[in-house]
């Protein structure tokens, strides 16, 4: 039935044991039970156990229970050893006595029935020899006299129940089953245990004992802490009714019991337990299942730190103090330099001293010879270094590396241009200088290709040379072109201005008014007919050499010569008035005159610049603003003598840089700063013509229009007083001017307006044809970029023999070509962007500069275009923003601080949805607490 | 060991007898844990500042050792003698030798790899606990810094069967049972790293050239893939900050790669190197020689004052914003490279390529939908094994 050659080797050792094993010592004993299960366990997997000992008989005499094998429950109780045929190995003498010993006390205790199945019937089945040692056929073994061995009385057995005990009691209480293992050797022992824990008499234990009918299957090896089923069985079991007994009549007994049949309702057979495989597998399953769950609580923590724009590392790692003044609170001397150092600065003689005024510090001064030689010592020191320094200075200035100097010169002039921007006498010093230039320039004409080197190259010629050459040739003419141009520009103005100022003042001061005016006139004329003789004098390089300008610049020039003209003859006619009156005047000298007037006025003039140059310190303007007043005085004279003379801008402008331009320009400062300028202009008007005053205000207001008003509605009293004042200086003029002013303010009127925006653009680019000029340039950009097809061109012998080509002309094909490019082009023009677009021009040209700041594909972040562009559309440089944002749109990914251990992350409970301010506080907490924390970037959400 | 910064090791730890295979630091840096092809587990104490025969290293050379330890725990080689201390700790069964071997995060536990994954307590001499998979040899383990009682662990490849599996498997150390699943992968894994700051996230450094990118929770599907090396990647290793980690490979170079990209961002190379880690990058090789990385090659050392820091994050943004402009993209991601590396890569674009359109055309000749498209991340994992 079992053949396992382990059990024939086991045997064998059993033997071997058993022959040296005199006398059987107990723990013996147990290892051969031991020895034995492990067999049988080994052999099959069918349940055994090992019956130790009966001691309900009061044998004391130890017996080891034969193998046995228990196939099932039912098979169990029918089994009769003795019918069937022993056909097993032949057992040793000594296991075979004990097993009839065993059978013989088995049977007079018959009421056990368990035992009676547990028979030593289903023992090993097949015939064998007996073994050499028991034939004592060889004398290999020891002879054994007494295979038995007897315990000595003083032996007690101790039993441990199995675990398989819990399979079929299965909701057991724990109590229970300690109270089996503990005590199921001996019926009355149990019972007397079982009384004393229970309180109950010993005969309420006494029915219940054989109810349980055990089924186990054992999974483990036999050993003291698996005892064998048989131990466990009959004698002392304790069902859970036992238990559940003595409670009756407590509280919550009911429900106890309800529980309990609940249970033994549902009580189903065990199934066997897996393959270790599958079980582990399960066991994996679980724990991974678990995990996951457990491991998902970080998610919403992983996501914020993913989502955020920067992940702080930083721990806010304690330095202490901040402040200087809290660290030197903290400081403490100690040592000696130190100690004397603050003794001598918390002494208190100093201290109040320094309290009080601080005279008597100078009292605690003394010093002493050592600190004079200290400080001569010092000094010493001082005056070395500043020789050395002179040396180091000295060495440099030897240096003869050109490049040296270039740099150094650099340098220096780097420091002027500083100094300029910063010290008017110094932009004074260099602008002599620059002027100074110039003149050299001029007069060396050095950078004119004067030089030999140029004077070769050019010589040579430009095409030829390499590219630096040109460079610097074209470096030298402009700089040439620069340094002239600047010096014309400068001259022109200084020169004007000047003969202008002097012209003038000498106006002014030596000639009579009418002198003045007819001087005036002469001179305007003069000027004129110098604007008409000056004539094409184009200029040959520079920005007006372009063709269009030059084109510009004749229209100007045809225009300007004709108004010149039609000035010319009225400052002709306007001479000869002013010659006619002249002569009137001087008829009426000796009364009134308009001469008088002139003279009063001119006084006036004259006083009041003298007394505004005492009155208000404008410095320079004052005079450029007396002048310009007795420029408007002169225009309105002009005005007066001829009514009909509109004042064209540009005929002033002809005429002189003087008059008109700085009327204006007069006005416009007097709107600029407001106040004392205002007065003091009306105020010379006021004195020019004494009655005229209103007259003049009213006209001065309206040249100025709306500008003015403010201002001159402010000024309105004072002008009063400058009136008053002007009226009582010249009282005694007062009455004859009155009249002759009367008369001239009379005929003047506002002629003069000013012309409108569009009017001055016009006039501005009179000369520029600019949509012709556009229109061209959008041809020519067409043509650049669709180009117009070659015409084919007839090439004697080329493609056919020239009798025919004379014959035919163009062969067809040649012309179809031409015909189809022609086609193409202009499909192509017609579908481009600026086609219906007059005014526009659209370069379809593929731009290579521009393509460098083009991606070819939309980067992989984004997933749409416009998102991209707007995230690079703003620069983030400091140039464009302002510092509070800096921070924020620069800050790196990851911030952490040299030197700072960055753990992992630790767990914090985060909520999913929490925005913004949330974010903020969390932030804020986690700065506090310490360790690998990462913040949220408040700073930037709050931002955006 | 070696103090950072310095030529000369400052420790020799002498005992083992074999090579040594792992080595692992506790997170104070006071206790080492070594383990090699002697089949013992040996626990070192550090000796902190307190060097007296070293002439070479004074103390103040000792005192930044402390510190760094803790970056980079697996910076620390050793060769020969002197301050080994205390434990020895022999399986009673005979196994094979140890291959890895690594550290709990704050904790007294430690586990090494080998035939068995073994648990072990600083305290006792006996493993803790000890998880089995199959009959198959664990390569290496590594413990999740974040969560420190699971731990992850790679295993070779079965190499009797063909549709093999490998299972990197993923356990709880602290409880009794531990729980481990698999991915059957076709070819070797060779390590595995957490990441730091995402826990249920790991990246495991494979035979086929690549990175992968796991959840511990959906192991059917690598999260990315991390292509770049041209052979075996040997080792990988986070930053301590989890936005990057680096891999060292059998092709001579070391590779810097975002958590989140498929290509790497850096790559270093010399002749002959293997493994790494840490936030400068440490590579040891097998010429013996230990070598210290930048991990961004262009940052500056040493102390920035503010106004600098500022200018170059700026420049750093800047960089940053135009990185997908065509000039700036070419010299942003320009790097030079040994040829035969190079070269490899090249063909290896080729042969991918070349793959690529086989099987396009295998799709284009078969039924529709009888070849349904695997993506790359899925492509080499063949199941999930529980």
């Amino acid at each position: 039935m079992w053949v396992c050659p382990n059990c024939q080797e086991a045997k064998l050792g059993y033997r071997r044991y058993c022959r040296r094993r005199v006398p059987l010592k107990p723990e013996s004993a147990c290892a051969l039970s031991l020895l034995l299960s492990f067999f049988t366990t080994e052999m099959a997997e069918t349940k055994r156990k090992t019956r130790d000992y009966n001691n309900r008989q009061g044998n004391k005499k130890r017996k080891v229970s034969s193998f046995k094998t228990l196939k099932s429950k039912s098979e169990k109780n029918n089994n009769d050893g003795e019918r069937r045929k022993r056909t097993g190995p032949r057992l040793p003498n000594a296991l075979r006595k004990e097993l009839e010993h065993m059978g013989r006390t088995n049977r007079s205790n018959s009421d056990d029935e368990e035992i009676d199945s547990d028979d030593a019937n289903d023992v090993y089945e097949y015939e064998e020899a007996i073994p050499e040692e028991e034939s004592m056929k060889n004398r290999r073994f020891d002879p054994v006299e007494n295979f038995e061995y007897e315990l000595p009385k003083e032996f007690k057995d101790e039993n441990v129940a199995s675990e398989d005990d819990d399979d079929d009691s299965d909701g057991e209480d724990d109590g229970s089953r300690e109270y089996q293992e503990g005590d199921e050797a001996d019926g009355s022992r149990h019972a007397r245990m079982l009384q004393d824990i229970t309180g109950l008499p010993v005969e309420a234990f006494e029915g219940k004992k054989r109810k349980n009918d055990v089924v186990l299957s054992e999974a483990y090896p036999e050993s003291e802490y698996n005892p064998s089923r048989d131990v466990l069985n009959g004698d002392g079991r304790i069902s859970i009714q036992d238990l559940v007994d003595p409670l009756h009549g407590k509280s919550g007994f009911s429900k106890l019991r309800k529980s309990m049949h609940r249970m033994e309702k549902k009580s189903t057979p065990i199934l066997a337990p897996l393959p270790k495989a599958d079980r582990e597998k399960l066991e994996r399953k679980v724990t991974y299942e678990q995990s996951k769950k457990d491991i998902t609580k970080w998610e919403p923590l992983v996501k914020r730190n993913r989502e955020a724009p920067t992940l702080y590392f930083d721990e806010d790692v304690d330095l202490g103090f901040s402040t200087i003044g809290a660290i030197a609170s903290e400081f403490e001397p100690r040592t000696e330099f130190e100690k004397k150092i603050s003794a001598l600065v918390n002494d208190n003689e100093v201290l109040e001293a320094h309290k009080k005024d601080g005279a008597r510090l100078l009292e605690l001064n003394k010093i002493s010879v050592e600190d004079v030689k200290d400080h001569q010592d010092r000094l010493a020191k001082m005056r070395t270094l500043l020789f050395r320094h002179e040396m180091k200075a000295k060495r440099i200035k030897k240096i003869k590396s050109k490049t040296y100097h270039r740099l150094l010169k650099k340098d220096g002039l780097k420091a002027a241009v500083a100094e300029m921007e910063m010290n008017p006498e110094a932009a004074k010093e260099l602008a002599m200088k620059q002027e100074f230039k110039r003149a050299e320039e001029r007069l060396t004409l050095k950078h004119k290709n004067s030089s030999k080197w140029a004077k070769r190259i050019l010589k040579r010629g430009l095409d030829v040379q390499d590219e630096g050459t040109r460079a610097a040739i074209a470096e030298q003419l402009h700089q040439h072109a620069l340094l002239t141009r600047k010096m014309k520009s400068m001259k022109d103005n200084s020169s004007s201005d000047d003969s202008s100022d002097e012209d003038y003042g000498d106006d002014i001061s030596d000639s009579s008014d009418q002198d003045r005016a007819s001087k005036l006139l002469e001179k305007a004329k003069e000027k004129t007919l110098g604007v008409i003789n000056e004539d094409g004098e184009v200029p040959k390089s520079g920005v007006l050499s372009l063709p269009f300008m030059v084109r510009g610049l004749q229209k100007r020039k045809e225009t300007a010569d004709e108004e010149a003209k039609l000035a010319l003859e009225e400052y002709e006619s306007s001479l000869k008035q002013l010659e006619g009156k002249r002569v009137i005047e001087n008829v009426k000298k000796g009364t009134a005159s308009g001469r008088r007037i002139f003279g009063a006025a001119k006084k006036h003039v004259e006083d009041s610049s003298n007394k505004i140059k005492v009155d208000n310190y404008y410095g320079s303007s004052d005079s450029e603003d007396n002048l310009e007043a007795k420029e408007d005085i002169d225009v309105d004279r002009s005005n007066n003598f001829k009514d009909e003379i509109n004042f064209d801008p540009d005929l002033l402008r002809e005429e002189s840089e003087i008059g008109h331009n700085s009327f204006f320009k007069s006005l416009e400062d007097i709107v600029k700063d407001a106040g004392p300028k205002t007065t003091y202009e009306v105020a010379i008007f006021a004195a020019d013509s004494w009655k005229k005053a209103n007259n003049e205000r009213s006209k001065c207001e309206k040249v100025a229009d709306v500008n003015m008003k403010n201002s001159s509605k402010v000024d309105k009293p004072v002008l009063h007083d400058h009136d008053i004042e002007d009226v009582e200086d010249g009282s005694d003029s007062d009455s004859e001017g009155q009249m002759v002013d009367g008369i001239l303010s009379s005929g003047t009127k506002p002629t003069y307006e000013l012309p409108s925006q569009a009017d001055l653009i016009r006039r501005a680019f009179a000369g520029d044809d600019v949509e012709d000029d556009f229109e061209k340039d959008k041809e020519q950009v067409l043509n650049e970029e669709n180009p117009e097809p070659e015409k084919p061109v007839l090439v004697p012998g080329w493609g056919q023999w020239t009798n025919i080509q004379q014959k035919n002309g163009l062969p067809s094909w040649m012309l179809q070509e031409h015909d189809n490019a022609r086609k193409k082009r202009e499909e192509a023009l017609k579908k481009r962007k600026d086609a219906h677009l007059k005014h526009v021009i659209i370069s379809e040209k593929l731009d290579k500069k521009a393509e460098k700041l083009h991606t070819k594909t939309l980067p992989y972040p984004y997933t749409s275009k416009e998102v991209f562009e707007q995230s690079i559309r703003m620069p983030i440089g400091p140039e464009f923003n302002p510092v509070t944002t800096i921070g924020a749109l620069n800050r790196p990914e990851v911030v952490k601080k040299a030197g700072v251990i960055i753990k992992p992350i630790k767990f914090e409970d985060v909520n999913p949805h929490e925005r913004g301010e949330d974010h903020k506080r969390s932030g804020q907490k986690k700065k506090k607490s310490t360790g690998g924390s990462i913040k949220r970037n408040t700073n930037k959400i709050k931002v955006k | 060991m070696f103090a950072f910064g310095t030529w000369l090791p400052v420790f020799q730890f002498r005992g083992h007898q074999g090579a040594v295979r792992g080595l692992t630091a506790s997170t104070d840096g006071r206790i080492l844990v070594s383990c090699g092809t002697d089949c013992t587990v040996r626990l070192w104490n550090v000796p902190l500042a307190t060097v007296t025969d070293s002439d070479d290293s004074s103390d103040n050379s000792v005192k930044p050792l402390a510190v760094y330890v803790l970056v980079i725990p697996l910076l620390l080689k050793y060769d020969v003698l002197r301050h080994f201390v205390s434990f020895y700790y022999k399986p009673n069964y005979s196994s094979p030798f140890f291959r890895a071997v690594d550290h709990q995060w704050n904790g007294d536990l430690f586990a090494t790899a080998g035939a068995q994954v073994d648990i072990w307590d600083h305290n006792r001499s006996q493993p803790v606990n000890s998880f089995e998979w199959g009959k198959d040899t664990v390569i290496s383990v590594r413990f999740n810094p974040g969560e420190p009682n699971v731990l992850a662990t790679s295993a070779r490849m079965n190499k009797c069967s063909k549709p093999c599996k490998l299972p990197g498997e993923v356990s709880r150390a602290e409880q009794a049972m531990s729980w481990e699943t698999a991915y059957g992968h076709r070819t070797k894994t060779n390590s595995i790293a957490w990441n730091p700051m995402e826990p249920m996230n790991f990246t495991a450094a494979n035979e086929d050239c690549s990175c992968y990118s796991y959840d511990a929770r959906k192991l059917d599907e690598a999260r990315c893939v991390h292509k770049d090396h041209v052979s075996a990647v040997m080792d990988i290793d986070y930053s301590p900050t989890g936005r990057e980690f680096v891999t060292g490979s059998y092709d001579r170079t070391v590779r810097i790669f975002q958590f989140n990209a498929g290509h790497s961002r850096e790559v270093y190379h010399t002749k002959r190197m293997q493994s790494c880690d840490g936030s400068y990058v440490i590579s040891g090789s097998d010429d013996t020689n230990l070598r210290i990385w930048k991990a961004k090659a262009s940052e500056q050392l040493g102390v920035l004052l503010p106004r600098e820091r500022r200018n170059q994050e700026y420049l750093e943004a800047v960089k940053n914003r135009y990185k997908h402009l065509p000039e700036v993209k070419r010299i942003v991601r320009h790097r030079h490279l040994p040829k035969p590396i190079y070269k490899a890569s090249a063909l290896r674009r080729i042969m991918t390529e070349a793959e690529r359109k086989k099987e396009e055309r295998r799709r284009a000749h078969s039924a529709p939908g009888s070849m349904p498209r695997v993506p790359l991340r899925k492509k080499r994992i063949i199941k999930e094994i529980e």
